[in-house]
């Protein structure tokens, strides 16, 4: 252990500049504006009440709230009135910066549609890639045919081509097919993955024969042994697989930012956090990185829990 | 006789039935194969010498002229600089730092585990919204790291001649500076990549055999410096083609960080317009897919040729030593 200090020493500051910009995320997520701005407070800030200046402003009382509310307060003019209508509208506007900040982020911009659709498009991705790719694996794996040589060396050459790459094309030609602003602009360019393609086929290779002939004997169809014999034998492939495309498909910003232009209700979770940053202004970081933790945090979480299976899954890509 | 015969006729026709379903199972991944991936890659080739603008009803062919402008005029000068400074920054200091951690962590076994998972968060995290955390800290004036470096004012360290300058004329602005903007960029490259470069070399590392360290030390190999020269390193051949290139075609496809700092322009004085960016604003947002496709198929010839050289030295089985 004594020998071995330095190492933690120069661990211990590649941790500190790892995480700096998650501490400083969830930190101004905790804090008020004026903590922000003058770099107080720790990591949760006071947590001291504060008022929402906007929340007032939307609720400034006029001539006829007053009059109606003068019966409340009897025997006063309507100078007073007015004033015990704006404590009580400042006391209603006031919260802790936490609830301000994380109710803002919700509620500013349709945050949980943003997510639904993060969710929407990612699970579509992946069945879809699964219901093209499976198929195709075992017939390039165990099935004989002519021409099968040729269909592989394709998917060889497709490894070579990053759909990012080819983003411009594939806008032109959903672009004439009226698709962009659609769900199917979002998942279409991702339906076909060589590399699971490329990744079942060699799961499957190491698959017995027998399993299949077997399968045969009972009577079951090729269609059959896809799915209810391969399926299941390539669970550990699979969920590898599903890791590495739910992950770069949560995070993806390129290919959204490309085909979705302003219909906000198909904004994914990191389009909309560009949104956010778009129209905020200063005393909105506290509210901005409220959305940002929350768009982090989902797969974050996942990774913490089922460590093991995600580097495994994310590592898998270096089988080739 | 005739029994053979209908033996080999039943064999044909079962040939011929598992072709069949054969091409029926692969011909969804085959029409999307075609029409996704490889239609693009011609539709860009073709387009690269039109002038074509959505919505135009027709076009001219411009011949070479889209390509002949991608290497004259200043503008992709500017992007050719960007790209390859971040690319040949990135991809070493990446790998580099991915070996790193990957042998201090190996040689610490269950221990360094912590610091694996911290490592690794960057590679999960969505690289645009750490890319807001990241222009939050580089904030010039509320920003921690420039706080952090006035802390430093007024004490030993500003013998550093970058910290007494700082505390004299201001720290600089990062961002909108642009000696700094694309190191940046390129800091949180390495920041956001090194971790998965390391779990692939942590990987390497577990099939390093034992008793190659042992046959090293027998002929002689006794610093630590001359076991990883002879031993670890040419055994890690194989995941380092792996990692330089996936670390390289990663690289070229930077996008996220710059479209975040830079919505409009690339950077100060297009320092950081890195070529996703240039097909990205020439193509969609400027509508010249002329332009756009020229570049296109530009970074298709870099990103194929790294992984053709990549899949070449793996079939040679060529290990560094």
């Amino acid at each position: 252990m004594t020998r071995e200090w330095w190492k933690h020493l120069v661990l211990v500051l590649g941790a500190i500049v790892v995480l700096a910009p998650f501490y400083m995320m969830v930190s101004y997520s905790f804090k008020s504006p004026g903590e922000i701005d003058r770099g107080e407070g720790g990591f949760f800030g006071r947590q001291e009440t504060m008022i929402d200046p906007r929340c007032v402003a939307l609720r400034q009382p006029g001539r006829a709230e007053i009059e109606d509310a003068s019966s409340r307060f009897p025997g006063q003019d309507d100078a007073d009135v007015q004033a015990a209508l704006l404590a009580e509208t400042e006391n209603d506007c006031s919260m802790r910066p936490v609830v301000f900040n994380y109710t803002k982020a919700f509620t500013e911009a349709p945050l949980l549609r943003y997510l639904l659709n993060g969710v929407i498009v990612t699970v579509s991705i992946f069945l879809i890639q699964v219901v093209v790719a499976l198929p195709a694996a075992y017939a390039l794996a165990k099935l004989r045919f002519w021409g099968r040589e040729t269909v592989f060396g394709l998917v060889l050459f497709c490894l070579l081509i990053p759909v990012h790459a080819i983003a411009l094309p594939l806008y032109i030609m959903l672009a004439k097919l009226g698709l962009t602003n659609t769900y199917a602009a979002l998942i279409v360019p991702w339906t076909i993955s060589v590399f699971g393609i490329f990744l079942m086929r060699q799961f499957f290779m190491t698959v017995p024969d027998d399993l299949i002939d077997a399968a045969r004997m009972d009577g079951m169809s090729e269609f059959a042994i896809v799915w209810r014999v391969m399926l299941p034998t390539a669970i550990p492939a699979l969920l590898a697989f599903a890791i590495f495309s739910i992950v770069a498909h949560w995070n993806d910003y390129f290919w959204p930012r490309i085909v979705v232009t302003g219909n906000r209700d198909l904004f994914t979770p990191p389009l909309g956090l560009r949104e956010f940053k778009g129209d905020g202004d200063g005393s909105f970081f506290g509210p901005m990185m409220a959305t940002a933790t929350v768009i982090v945090t989902p797969l974050i979480v996942v990774f913490l829990i089922a460590q093991r299976r995600f580097v495994e899954g994310i590592t898998l890509s270096g089988m080739k | 006789m005739a029994v053979l015969d209908a033996g080999a006729i039943t064999q044909a026709t079962a040939g011929n039935r598992e072709a069949r379903t054969a091409w029926g199972l692969t011909a969804p991944a085959l029409l999307l194969m075609v029409l996704i991936l490889l239609v693009p890659v011609v539709v860009a080739g073709v387009l690269s010498f039109t002038n074509y603008s959505l919505g135009n009803a027709s076009f001219d062919w411009v011949g070479a002229e889209n390509y002949e402008r991608l290497f004259t005029r200043s503008t992709y000068e500017k992007m050719f600089i960007a790209t390859f400074t971040y690319v040949v920054t990135v991809v070493p200091i990446s790998v580099g730092l991915g070996l790193g951690a990957a042998l201090l962590l190996h040689s610490l076994g269950r221990i360094g585990d912590i610091y694996k998972t911290i490592y690794f968060l960057p590679v999960m995290a969505t690289l645009l919204a750490m890319a807001i955390a990241w222009e939050f800290m580089l904030h010039p004036t509320i920003g921690m790291v420039n706080r952090t470096l006035a802390m430093a004012c007024g004490t030993w360290l500003e013998v550093v001649p970058f910290v007494a300058n700082g505390c004299a004329g201001g720290f600089p602005l990062w961002l909108g500076d642009r000696d700094y903007a694309i190191w940046v960029v390129c800091f949180i490259g390495i920041w956001q990549g090194f971790g998965f470069n390391m779990v692939l070399y942590l990987a390497g590392l577990t099939a390093v055999h034992r008793e190659l360290y042992h046959a090293a030390e027998m002929d002689g190999a006794k610093s630590a410096w001359e076991r990883f020269r002879l031993v670890t390193w040419p055994a890690l051949g194989p995941t380092t083609v792996f990692v330089v290139t996936i670390s390289c075609i990663r690289a070229f496809q930077v996008f996220d960080t710059v479209e975040a700092f830079w919505p409009q322009g690339g950077g100060p004085n297009k320092s950081a317009y890195v070529m996703m960016f240039a097909i990205f604003e020439k193509g969609v947002q400027q509508n010249l897919i002329g332009m756009g496709s020229a570049i296109t198929m530009l970074f298709l010839a870099f990103v194929m040729s790294l992984t053709l050289i990549q899949r070449w030295l793996v079939e040679r089985k060529v290990h560094y030593g």
